[in-house]
């Protein structure tokens, strides 16, 4: 149980760091001056929906790092108690 | 007792980080700044650049009350020295973020990922700064370690004014200072509300983390010092 807990908190913020990426590559890229001047509703549409996954990208890093920091912190925290176990083992 | 404490703050924090979300998405004008949705980074971005100062500065404070107090009280110190080495791990944190996410914007809003902007550039030396702090706490040992990092804080921590200044004092292409920037700065009323909503979102959280990590610290000094205490008696 306590391995799967600990996969999961290092899973989801590999996984969120992936999904921030995959958003950005799949963004429609801009479109050229010519085709923006003609078609400026088109151009906003585009703009629009790469705007959304920019941003949805942004925050998907931002909890990415945060998480992957806390995921950090709780395997460290895991370790510690095994240190002050082994600790409190000791012969004196 | 202190342990409803904990979870009152923890859910009060998950409220709080869903109300902000909610006001950056939801409430805040959709195209404030004129760059369209993309803007809205800025209830991530800014936030986090704040928390970072702020827990730069306590890890200030964490490495000079642990030169003051190393020869008087050192157990005052090592508790100072706990508070320097978790506000700087937390910073560098938040200021990751910061360098996450500014790209990711500028992407969008001036077209490329990244320009070498006094803003950019100090923030990415003073995430560079911290980093140095912390490969020196993790690889370092010996007796003056703590020592040598806590001055090398202190002389890192100047980077944090400079970064501040530094779209006062040369010109780039990130924008000028919000606040406190001459009569053209200042927020729109409508995009306050979810600022203010999301700092204190952000604030809680890294509060949050901050005591997670100084928790850890402690209990690692304690280890230490009861491993060294142990190797003394065999």
């Amino acid at each position: 149980m306590k391995k799967l807990a600990a996969a999961v908190i290092v899973v989801i913020p590999s996984a969120l760091a992936a999904w921030a990426f995959y958003l950005m590559i799949t963004a429609p890229p801009s479109l050229p001056m010519g085709v923006r001047l003609s078609h400026p509703d088109l151009f906003e549409a585009e703009k629009a929906i790469a705007d959304r996954a920019f941003l949805k990208a942004a925050y998907a890093m931002t909890w990415a790092v945060q998480l992957g920091y806390l995921a950090w912190l709780g395997l460290k925290w895991r370790a510690q108690k095994r240190d002050s176990t082994r600790s409190d083992r000791l012969p004196r | 007792m202190k342990r409803i404490a904990i979870g009152l703050y923890v859910a009060a924090t998950a409220a709080l980080m869903i109300w902000g979300y909610y006001q950056a998405i939801y409430v805040a004008p959709a195209n404030e700044l004129g760059q369209g949705y993309i803007y809205h980074i800025f209830y991530y971005h800014v936030p986090s650049a704040m928390v970072a100062f702020l827990f730069f500065t306590i890890s200030l404070a964490g490495s000079i009350g642990y030169l003051s107090w190393r020869h008087s009280q050192p157990e005052r110190a090592l508790a100072a020295d706990a508070w320097a080495l978790s506000g700087a791990e937390v910073g560098v944190v938040f200021c990751t973020v910061v360098l996450l996410t500014g790209p990711i914007w500028a992407r969008r809003a001036w077209g490329i990922w990244w320009t070498w902007d006094p803003r950019l550039t100090t923030t990415l030396i003073l995430w560079l700064i911290y980093m140095s702090y912390l490969l020196l706490r993790r690889f370092a040992a010996g007796p003056q370690m703590q020592t040598l990092a806590a001055v090398l804080n202190i002389f890192g921590a100047i980077d944090v004014p400079i970064v501040y200044m530094s779209n006062r004092w040369w010109s780039g292409a990130h924008p000028g200072p919000v606040f406190g920037g001459g009569p053209d700065s200042g927020m729109h009323q409508s995009m306050l509300g979810p600022f203010k909503w999301n700092i204190l979102a952000w604030l809680a959280w890294g509060l949050l983390i901050l005591a997670l990590r100084y928790q850890a610290e402690r209990g690692n000094q304690k280890i230490a010092a009861e491993q060294a205490q142990a190797a003394l008696e065999a």
